[in-house]
């Protein structure tokens, strides 16, 4: 009979198992027991996204073994996977709230720039022209109460315009946005009336127009514009170059003074002269709706949210240094980043009260 | 014996996390089933409230200032999406059978019949930004235009044309994501109705189509019926196409077929992370109710569906010749 062929062959089969199993465990118990470097995971707002997509070859270049995922998925997700622990760096146009810092202890919402918005819209021959809008006329336009381009309002605030008589296509972010947060801001800070029924915040209760439509992230809100006509949409300053590529027009909005003025280095820097002095300890400082002739209202911090508790000390440092060299001025708050996202740098006193929060990181 | 122990284990752990799926979703979802209420499915807001301000405490549990659930639009655009898909993959779907059961020789009607059963092999995703790239400019530029200047006196046939995005380019993606299912039940129930059933009508002096219109057909008609209800049940269920393609309407009602519309499995994911902002966690839960509500319709549907079918293998067997 053919059992000693058949015990051989078991004997075979059991020595090559226990090899494989052997090897397998041996590589896996190497790999950890050895200097793993520390993978960060970078997510959240689009608005964001482009400027660490410029931070982070450059630094990781400088740094061998470091690796930073950048994700651009909305300053909704950036916030909660901070929370959560999935990212290390949290993306967010918008600081946590207060019930929300009340819940999640240890939680820094640290600044590292400074951004505006632009309000874009399609208007097939005369995306050339920039349009004066204000934040009521903006509320009744995104309250379905304006609906048409030609309306007397629009009409009023821009005389030497030919305005079209066609039907407006408001578009929104239907992901958790500190766009949404940013825009809402300025409607409910220039408008009474949005702010006691729709209020402000990363997701709101945009009210009914038929054929409103929804857009997902920064790209997607360009996409939409574009394929569009006659479509108003609110979109980050990072994404000035492809709004231009699409052909879309730039608003001039009406700040606090009753000026109107279009997004730029100095319309920027001076409504952040008017209220980054107002900067509490924790940095939770809304920008919107400055004082000033030449303050653009629409301005924000971009805030990385970050767990003061970090998993590892190796982790912990990671994030510190890569935070720390984003607020230096010869870092990553340097011209030549920020001036490609259409950025602000951080006044000194505010990068000094972001390097006190990043310091405290374990 | 450990044998059977342990096979009966691995069986049995199937139904069992059917149950307990449907169990966590209820039991997770239970402050926000009480919260709501009946009007849950009744009321046209969704209203995540004011996240920024202070939860407050209403009937005993707290929430964000302003916060009101209420899901009607989901439940109508979930209905109409699946209804006009099944309209478009029906009839679509009745015909493939046919041409591939009765007008096709046997192996071009192998080589035909993989085909249409590769394109059940699709990934939904793929449909979508198929949808997206090529579909929605097409039907938003030249179809829906054209198709309210010849239908656009009937109710829901006029109107603004929109930007392509809505119920109908949903409804036309849906029906090609459920049209396999349909051809291939209906074409193996064709093929295997006895050839004297054919032979004895044609005998009579009947022709080639009202051999299947008369005869066929309606002797399959519940596994017509059956395979519809199946389809109709994956159609429900399809998130990221519909997602991709449907405008994400929120808080309306459309108007008109070309309009935006949101479905519930679209919403659980798009809203997703708005609502983790939540703090008072009333907004995931209230997402879990919404998947708790369609789990159970598709649960229903499917079963619903098996029965149908299950008959009909029995009553096969029964009817071999009158």
């Amino acid at each position: 009979m053919s059992d000693k062929g058949s015990y051989s062959r078991k004997a075979t089969r059991r020595l090559v198992l226990g090899a494989a199993l052997g090897a397998t465990l041996a590589y896996g118990g190497f790999a950890i027991a050895a200097d793993a470097p520390p993978h960060l995971l970078e997510t959240g707002s689009t608005l964001l996204y482009p400027l660490f997509n410029l931070w982070v070859p450059d630094y990781t270049k400088a740094h061998a073994g470091l690796e930073i995922t950048t994700q651009g998925t909305g300053s909704g997700t950036g916030i909660s996977e901070a929370i959560s622990g999935i990212a290390q760096i949290g993306a967010s146009d918008a600081y946590m709230s207060e019930a929300q810092m009340k819940k999640t202890e240890g939680m820094l919402n640290v600044p590292l720039a400074i951004s505006s918005q632009m309000i874009n819209y399609n208007l097939p021959g005369l995306n050339d022209k920039n349009l004066k809008l204000s934040g009521p006329v903006l509320a009744d336009i995104y309250g379905g109460k304006i609906t048409m381009w030609d309306d007397a309002q629009l009409k009023a605030m821009n005389p030497d315009v030919d305005l079209p008589h066609q039907t407006i296509i408001p578009v929104h972010r239907t992901d958790g946005s500190g766009d949404t947060f940013i825009f809402s801001q300025y409607l409910s800070s220039s408008t009474p009336s949005w702010s006691s029924s729709v209020g402000f915040g990363t997701t709101i209760s945009w009210p009914a127009v038929q054929g409103g439509l929804g857009a997902e992230g920064n790209p997607g809100m360009v996409n939409a514009a574009k394929g569009n006509p006659y479509s108003i949409v609110y979109i980050g300053i990072s994404f000035k170059n492809a709004t231009s590529a699409a052909g879309l027009g730039e608003a001039m909005l009406q700040n606090k003074a009753g000026k109107f003025v279009l997004s730029s280095k100095e319309t920027v820097s001076a409504a952040v002269a008017a209220t980054a002095d107002k900067t509490p300890t924790d940095e939770r400082l809304s920008l919107i709706f400055a004082d000033g002739d030449n303050s653009y209202p629409i301005i924000n911090f971009e805030y990385a949210i970050v767990k003061q508790q970090q998993p590892s000390p190796d982790m912990a440092a990671a994030v510190r240094e890569f935070l720390e060299w984003a607020i230096k001025p010869d870092g990553g708050n340097s011209a030549q980043y920020l001036d490609q996202v259409g950025f602000v740098p951080l006044p000194p006193a505010i990068a000094k009260l972001s390097a006190t929060q990043l310091a405290s990181i374990k | 014996m450990r044998f059977k122990t342990g096979l009966a284990v691995a069986a049995g752990a199937l139904p069992a996390s059917l149950v307990l799926i449907i169990l966590f979703l209820t039991i997770y979802a239970w402050p926000a089933i009480l919260f709501n209420g009946f009007q849950f499915v009744t009321s046209n807001t969704w209203n995540l409230g004011n996240l920024y301000s202070d939860p407050v405490m209403v009937n005993g549990v707290q929430i964000s200032p302003g916060a009101h659930y209420g899901i009607l639009f989901l439940i109508v655009g979930t209905l109409l999406s699946t209804i006009i898909a099944l309209l478009i993959a029906v009839p679509v779907g009745v015909g493939a059978a046919v041409f591939l059961a009765e007008a096709v020789p046997g192996r071009l009607r192998l080589a035909l019949s993989f085909f249409v059963e590769l394109l059940a092999a699709v990934p939904s995703v793929v449909f979508g930004l198929w949808g997206y790239v090529v579909v929605i400019p097409f039907l938003g530029h030249y179809l829906f235009p054209f198709m309210i200047s010849v239908l656009g006196f009937l109710p829901f046939f006029g109107g603004p044309p929109g930007s392509g995005y809505g119920l109908l380019t949903s409804g036309v993606v849906l029906s090609l994501m459920i049209v396999p299912l349909i051809v291939a039940t209906l074409r193996d129930a064709l093929v295997s109705q006895p050839a004297e059933a054919r032979e004895a009508v044609t005998a009579l002096g009947a022709t080639k189509f009202e051999v299947v219109w008369k005869v066929l057909l309606p002797s399959q008609s519940r596994v017509l019926i059956g395979a519809s209800i199946l389809a109709l049940g994956r159609a429900l269920g399809e998130t990221m196409a519909v997602l991709m393609v449907s405008g994400n309407a929120l808080n309306y009602l459309p108007g008109n077929i070309y309009t935006p519309i949101s479905t519930m499995a679209a919403f659980i994911v798009s809203q997703l992370d708005s609502a983790l902002q939540d703090p008072t966690d009333m907004a995931v839960k209230s997402l879990a109710e919404i998947a708790l509500i369609l789990s159970l319709i598709s649960l229903i549907i499917n079963f619903l569906a098996r029965i149908l079918l299950s008959f009909e293998k029995q009553g096969a067997r029964r009817a071999t010749f009158a």
